[in-house]
């Protein structure tokens, strides 16, 4: 164990150093931004990081193009093939993934983790599946096959169904957002040839928009001059403007999605709402919905729903926002013959909310809770590269997590209220439900 | 290699111990404590990675306890532990969830076959909130019918989520076929109609058996002050009183799998499903560690062995291989969906075929480095937070005790690839064998 005597952002006894002195940072001139974060408490390394090329980059009718894309990435490399490079990190316990998928349109995850005494393996890993994937053959026709299955399979589960059916009708064709049937996506799937991979990965990857956080026990000098010296020649990539879709008109309405032979049941209450993760309301939306249904357990809907009524073993409110604005869900699962009692009472109580607004300690239990859980979540490393990250990405700046306090801390009952009930109308629900059902 | 239990070096001892409170023992940084005045085991762990810290208490009452008609009793009355005692009471605002989440801890509470664990993260200004709630649970809940009738409603629907996953279907079933006379027999959700059925007079019978501060562990867990923490356990938990009755012992053994065993399940749907399990050992056996090597051999990565012979072949979806870890004999597990086109019995005949390859021919020297390290790299990243380590250390006291936890690491850097092929040779037998299919149906004509 070292000495604590390292710049780390944290320290006993709450005397924490604010991130912003003690993240260090660098801007290459490729444009890739990098920070660094001692924390020398425990010998491993957290990773967190991302790049602008998900699906919104893809065409309207390929969507899927940006996510097969990441997932090939580690499928070989210039130098070594997708075991070579597994049995690498595997033999070491570290994990690297990338990944990109429908929740965030934007960005290319990446997630990686190893002991401290392999992170330069990792890094190396890191740079050679970002810089040189030969996206091989074979790789690619086993996963179009593998990936025709985990679809299929998908196709059995409520959730997914319920959910899928509700982005379908929310979001237009073409629109990021939306999710076409699963027979058109197993169609795209097996279409999808290894050049168009590679020219998707020419014209969108990139440096310029190339985020990396590093957290743990390291020498942040080292780590910066070792992600320079991998990643400094790298091409900058497109600009990173972020194209965005027009506002989506809600389309109220109900549908069933038939399917036999499941004891529960899932339903969703949806509509778009108008809130990017920048929006200067983000918080007092956040802190409303909290309220209503961030809990099973404590919440609005939860208190009713599950805990008076006993209508479901999990009820949960949330708005999608990312740099695109998503929709407001609330979802639920519920024995079949419970659905329509279920539906009645979460309406009830999103309209009483919205007719009430949040009470005064409501208010101020959500501000107590949402700083107590920043706190909490910020507790390992993987938890602090992952606020970094996402602080950065999207553009809030490493200030934020030290004002965070002082910011949930100014929002107003009225300010959430208002906020809230400008993006959330139960008339305008699509509400979908999937499962065993008799009648429509 | 750095032995994980080197990592956090706090010097021991670092406080007075307050005097109701004798100190037991002390391994791998962790210091066992006992309350005088009734039995209960308090474990302390100084991980001050961050100002947070995990308080948790663990019973030792989980579904092995429960026997016919009151399946699911454990888990159904642990969901009533939230409702009510006399200081925090939905009833009056003042539920112990509303507390927590006003706190922003992260906390639940979940059941397992051996045990009961209740547990909050929280900022470590707030160890004493979560002290008062467990201190407060442990002999104070209200246990009402008027909170068990809606609850019993959310319970099913937990139930009824669970029979939607391939997965959970095949491991009830599984353990269900590959026990029949052990309490492992029955899930820990309880079958449907004991959930429904079982009386709230059953629920507090089984909590005036079980909920003793002398069939207890509690543990904190992250940043906090010796002296400071070890006062406020013994105030809150001091005076609570022992159990009156000794806390009964489960005597019930599994003998002999004579035979291989198959099960069938048939259910609309797309994907089939294969799950195969071979009778294995108690956690405290001398043959875990090699077992739990063997699980990485076979699953551990894309490099694993199953992987290499099921995915990267395209005959499965994905694997998961499982060497539960239980406080009586359990089982070795490998779980497959199967990828559509592809023949079951193709991947159960691979699976077979791979169990025994490992267990005639062995593992190479590399491939059990590999297993080691990869186990003793879970071990370290646990440490990274307080609820993880808190989690581990919970299964380790259910199943064996904590200093089982402390010495795993260890007895897992000893094993051999000698051992990994002999445990694969004693275990993978047909005759304790059961092998599970979740095979899809067509949906009926519309």
């Amino acid at each position: 164990m070292k000495e604590s005597s390292a710049r780390s952002a944290l320290a006993v006894s709450g005397e924490r150093m604010p991130f912003e002195e003690a993240v260090r940072r660098r801007t290459l001139s490729n444009g890739a931004r990098l920070f660094v974060l001692e924390n020398h408490f425990n010998p491993t390394v957290a990773v967190s990081g991302s790049l602008n090329a998900g699906p919104l980059f893809a065409p309207p009718d390929r969507r899927l193009l940006a996510s097969v894309t990441a997932g090939e990435l580690a499928k070989g490399t210039e130098r070594r093939t997708k075991l070579e490079i597994a049995e690498e990190l595997e033999s070491r316990g570290a994990s690297f993934t990338i990944s990109a998928g429908s929740s965030d349109p934007v960005g290319v995850d990446v997630a990686a983790a190893s002991l401290a005494r392999d992170v330069e393996v990792l890094l190396d890993v890191l740079a050679e599946v970002l810089l040189s994937p030969v996206f091989p053959e074979e790789e690619l026709e086993k996963e179009r096959m593998r990936l025709v299955g985990v679809l299929r399979e998908q196709q059995d589960q409520t959730s997914v169904r319920a959910f899928e059916a509700a982005a379908r009708r929310l979001y237009p064709p073409g629109h990021p957002l939306h999710r076409r049937r699963a027979e058109e996506r197993i169609a795209i799937i097996e279409s999808l040839r290894r050049d168009e991979l590679r020219r998707f990965y020419d014209d969108h990857y990139g440096s310029g928009t190339l985020l990396l956080v590093v957290v743990g026990d390291v020498d942040s000098q080292r780590i910066l001059d070792g992600l320079e010296r991998r990643l400094g020649s790298w091409k900058p990539g497109p600009p990173p403007e972020i194209p965005r879709p027009g506002p989506v008109p809600p389309a109220p309405g109900r549908e069933t999605v038939r399917m036999p032979d499941k004891a529960s049941a899932d339903v969703v209450l949806a509509q778009p709402a108008d809130l990017e993760r920048q929006d200067p309301e983000y918080l007092a939306c956040t802190l409303a919905n909290s309220a209503l249904g961030q809990s099973s357990l404590t919440s609005r809907l939860g208190v009713r729903v599950r805990d008076t009524e006993g209508l479901t073993y999990g009820i949960h409110s949330g708005f999608a926002a990312t740099h695109l604005a998503g929709p407001f869900a609330v979802s639920l699962t519920v024995k079949p013959e419970s659905r329509d009692a279920a539906v009645a009472a979460t309406l009830e109580e999103i309209r009483r909310f919205l007719r009430e607004g949040m009470t005064a300690k409501e208010l101020a239990d959500e501000k107590s809770s949402h700083i107590g859980r920043f706190k909490v979540d910020l507790s390992s490393n993987g938890g602090m590269a992952h606020a970094i990250d996402a602080a950065v990405y999207y553009g809030l700046g490493i200030s934020y997590l030290d004002g965070f306090p002082a910011l949930v801390g100014a929002v107003t009952k009225e300010e959430a209220d208002a906020a809230f009930a400008k993006r959330v109308d139960p008339d305008q629900f699509t509400i979908v439900s999937a499962g065993s059902f008799d009648s429509p | 290699m750095q032995s994980p239990n080197s990592e956090v070096d706090e010097p021991a001892g670092a406080g007075e111990v307050p005097e109701d409170l004798d100190f037991v023992r002390e391994k791998a940084g962790i210091r066992e404590f006992r309350l005088r005045s009734n039995g209960l085991r308090v474990l302390l762990l100084r991980n001050p990675v961050a100002p947070v810290a995990t308080f948790a208490v663990v019973y030792h009452v989980g579904s092995r306890n429960e026997a016919v008609g009151h399946t699911g009793a454990t888990h159904l009355l642990e969901h009533l532990m939230f409702k009510g005692t006399p200081e925090f009471d939905r009833e009056k605002g003042t539920a112990v969830a509303a507390i927590l989440e006003a706190l922003g801890a992260r906390f639940n509470a979940t059941t397992w076959f051996d045990r009961t664990n209740y547990y909050e993260t929280i900022p470590s200004d707030r160890i004493e909130d979560a002290v008062k709630i467990e201190a407060s649970r442990m002999r104070g809940a209200l246990l009402r019918d008027s909170d068990r009738v809606p609850e019993m409603t959310v319970v099913r629907n937990e139930y009824e989520r669970g029979e939607n996953s391939p997965f959970q279907v095949l491991y009830k079933e599984t353990f269900a076929t590959a026990f029949r006379e052990h309490p492992y027999h029955h899930p820990t959700i309880g079958w449907r109609t004991d959930i429904e059925g079982v009386t709230t007079d059953r629920l507090k019978e089984f909590y005036d058996v079980f909920y003793h501060p002398n069939n207890a562990t509690a543990m904190l867990i992250g940043d906090f002050e010796e002296e400071e923490a070890l006062a406020t356990i013994a105030r809150h938990f001091g005076p609570i009183l022992p159990s009156a009755r000794p806390i009964p012992v489960v005597y019930t053994v599994e003998p002999p799998q004579e035979g291989e065993r198959r099960f069938v399940v048939r259910r609309t749907g797309q994907v089939a499903w294969v799950a195969l399990s071979w009778r294995s050992v108690e956690a405290r056996h001398r043959d875990t560690a090699a077992l739990a090597a063997l699980g990485n051999v076979l699953g551990g990565g894309l490099t694993a062995r199953l992987h290499l012979a099921l995915v990267e072949k395209s005959l499965a979806l994905s694997v998961t291989v499982v060497a539960w870890q239980l406080r009586d004999p359990a089982l070795f597990s490998v779980f497959a969906p199967v990828r559509p086109g592809v023949a079951p019995d193709v991947v159960e005949r691979t699976i077979r075929a791979e169990a025994a390859r490992v267990a005639s021919e062995g593992v190479t020297e590399a491939e059990a480095e590999k297993a080691r390290t990869q186990i003793e790299a879970e071990v370290i990243f646990e440490r990274d937070s307080t609820d993880q380590v808190a989690a581990s250390l919970s299964e380790a006291i259910a199943v064996a005790d904590w200093e089982w936890y402390a010495e795993y690491p260890e007895m897992v850097r000893r094993v051999t690839a000698a051992d990994i092929r002999r445990v694969a040779a004693t275990y993978f037998v047909d005759d304790g064998l059961t092998v599970g299919l979740y095979l899809p149906k067509e949906p009926p004509p519309a």
